[in-house]
């Protein structure tokens, strides 16, 4: 998992068309496409929607020149937070139908209906959508920038400063944790090791991520400390300088709110025959 | 009037740890100070009283003659600058630039002396090419440049640092010298900075203050505190190597005059070798 983070900030390193647009274009057009993927009301509209959501994300992970596998492997990772909810959905009734026809009955006096699982498909391509944008967001830009365009769009400054320290110290604890692991390492000691005992490796582990702990808490007075020396007080904030966004990223903005905008907009008019 | 001045300070950690005992210090205007000491003298302890993160338990700390206060705490840490030995603790930004303006920011400027301050800071200690570099990606000494860069930014008239060589290669602290050196040369700063490294010491300062356990046991120049091995000895320090060769030469016979520093050293041998062809 720490492993990730930095082959997240690695991908976010290369250099694209996509990785070089300002990170304000990208936040907006991402949060665009999610409001307009979650407004699109629970019907086979989606469906369309759905799809024309998809290949825009395609083509723009293609102009990213990142791997497939960079997706394959973030997805895997987010998916079961979603599925397990969406699953569910199968073996219930919703109020976005009013009639239900079962197409399973199960033991316990379960069943599958047809609405439920339209639903759930939906539900999980509104979530599917929703969810590779971000990580196309991620891994195209550095997570500073994301921040510095976050607060130049309005992210509140209490914001900023307890996010851009999380950031700096996510990545210290980062080097920390595999610091850990590779004195760990250096002793003979691994996690999966069954040559030593299962007690014996679960009690080093709990030291260790106990001393993590503490090491953490430890840090957080540290940094208090230099804040303070360095007149934090209720009016700090992050230094976010100021920058215009460059013509060619602007045209590109109007370009992806288009796209957010008008897919949903043009299907639902498609839907009840104005095209 | 003394830029800082303690008076009988005594600090006494939670569990009856005494930290400081009775410590008088004192810093001039335009001084390189060194505060030397073994690990666990009291130094840390002592530098966090001058920007009054720690209060006394007894006795004073006067800034410019005045105490420390709650309405003035603000003025005082933008004119002490503190360096901690980690740049890690100290570093807590996104990337270079916004860690340089923290204080600056903090102090109320507008954007535009903001930015002049982080420009001139970065210049000052050659990192300029770092600006928009995240901290994880930086090396021990660069980032230990930053931090100095974040404090500096702040404009203080005295700059302490603490243990400013730890986990420096030969190169870092050649440099690191030189900069100490040009902070009181060019633009008048007080440094006062702790070591253990008692080799460094000669060429950086000009008044040396020895703490053992929280007690300040010696003061004075180069000198006065190098002539003293025993004192060093049981403050669990060492005697500087060139003043320790010549002072052994000298036991042996040879007609050389004490030296401190390279130049110095340099300087004495050639002219005892002169001598003695």
């Amino acid at each position: 998992m720490i492993e990730d983070l930095f082959s997240i900030e690695k991908e976010t390193y290369r250099k694209s068309v996509i990785h070089q647009l300002d990170a304000r274009v990208k936040i907006v057009i991402c949060f665009a496409v999610i409001v307009a993927m979650v407004a699109t009301p629970y019907s086979p509209l989606v469906f369309p929607v759905a799809g024309t959501f998809a290949a825009f994300l395609l083509v723009l992970w293609v102009l990213a020149r990142l791997s497939p596998v960079v997706y394959a492997k973030r997805i895997v990772m987010i998916l079961p937070f979603g599925l397990f909810i969406i699953l569910v959905q199968v073996f219930v009734q919703n109020p976005y139908y009013t009639a239900f026809t079962p197409i399973a009955d199960l033991p316990l006096g379960l069943h599958i209906y047809r609405e439920s699982v339209e639903f759930a498909t939906i539900l999980l391509l509104k979530f599917l959508i929703s969810v590779s944008f971000i990580i196309l967001l991620s891994s195209t830009t550095k997570v500073q920038d994301l921040l510095e365009g976050a607060g130049r769009l309005g992210l509140p400054a209490e914001f900023t400063l307890t996010l851009g320290m999380m950031i700096r110290y996510i990545f210290v604890f980062g080097y920390m944790y595999r610091k850990i692991n590779e004195s760990l390492a250096t002793r003979n000691f691994g996690p999966f090791d069954s040559h030593l005992s299962y007690r014996y490796r679960l009690r080093t582990l709990a030291y260790t991520i106990g001393t993590l702990f503490i090491r953490s808490y430890e840090q957080g007075e540290r940094t208090y400390t230099a804040m303070l020396c360095r007149g934090y007080g209720r009016e700090s904030h992050l230094y976010i300088r100021k920058k215009p966004v460059p013509r060619r990223d602007c045209a590109f903005l109007a370009f992806g709110l288009a796209v957010a905008v008008s897919t949903p907009v043009l299907f639902w008019l498609s839907s009840i025959g104005l095209l | 009037m003394h830029l800082i001045e303690t008076r009988d300070l005594t600090y006494i950690y939670p569990g009856n740890v005494r930290g400081l005992d009775r410590v008088h210090f004192i810093a001039p205007r335009n001084a390189r100070i060194a505060v030397i000491g073994s690990n666990g003298a009291g130094k840390s302890t002592l530098f966090k009283h001058f920007n009054g993160i720690f209060q006394p338990t007894s006795g004073s700390v006067l800034v410019r003659g005045e105490p420390i206060t709650r309405e003035n705490i603000r003025e005082v840490r933008r004119f002490v600058g503190v360096v901690f030995q980690n740049p890690d603790d100290q570093i807590f930004s996104p990337t270079v630039e916004q860690d340089v303006a923290f204080g600056p920011t903090n102090l109320g400027l507008d954007e535009e002396i903001v930015q002049h301050r982080v420009d001139e800071a970065l210049r000052v200690v050659g990192i300029e090419h770092l600006r928009d570099r995240v901290p994880h990606h930086l090396s021990g000494g660069e980032k230990k440049r930053v931090a100095i860069a974040g404090v500096i930014a702040m404009e203080p008239q005295v700059l302490v640092l603490d243990e400013p060589t730890a986990g420096l290669d030969p190169q870092g602290v050649h440099d690191l010298v030189g900069f100490i050196n040009s902070l009181s040369r060019t633009y008048g700063m007080t440094v006062i900075f702790s070591t253990h490294d008692v080799s460094l010491v000669p060429e950086v300062a000009d008044l040396i203050y020895v703490m053992d356990r929280g007690r300040i046991v010696a003061e004075g120049d180069c000198q006065e505190i190098f002539s003293r091995p025993d004192l060093l000895f049981s403050a669990r320090l060492d005697v500087p190597v060139l003043p320790k060769l010549i002072s052994s030469l000298r036991e042996q016979g040879v007609d050389i005059t004490m030296a401190y520093t390279f130049t110095e050293a340099e300087r004495n041998f050639l002219a005892a070798y002169r001598r003695s062809a």
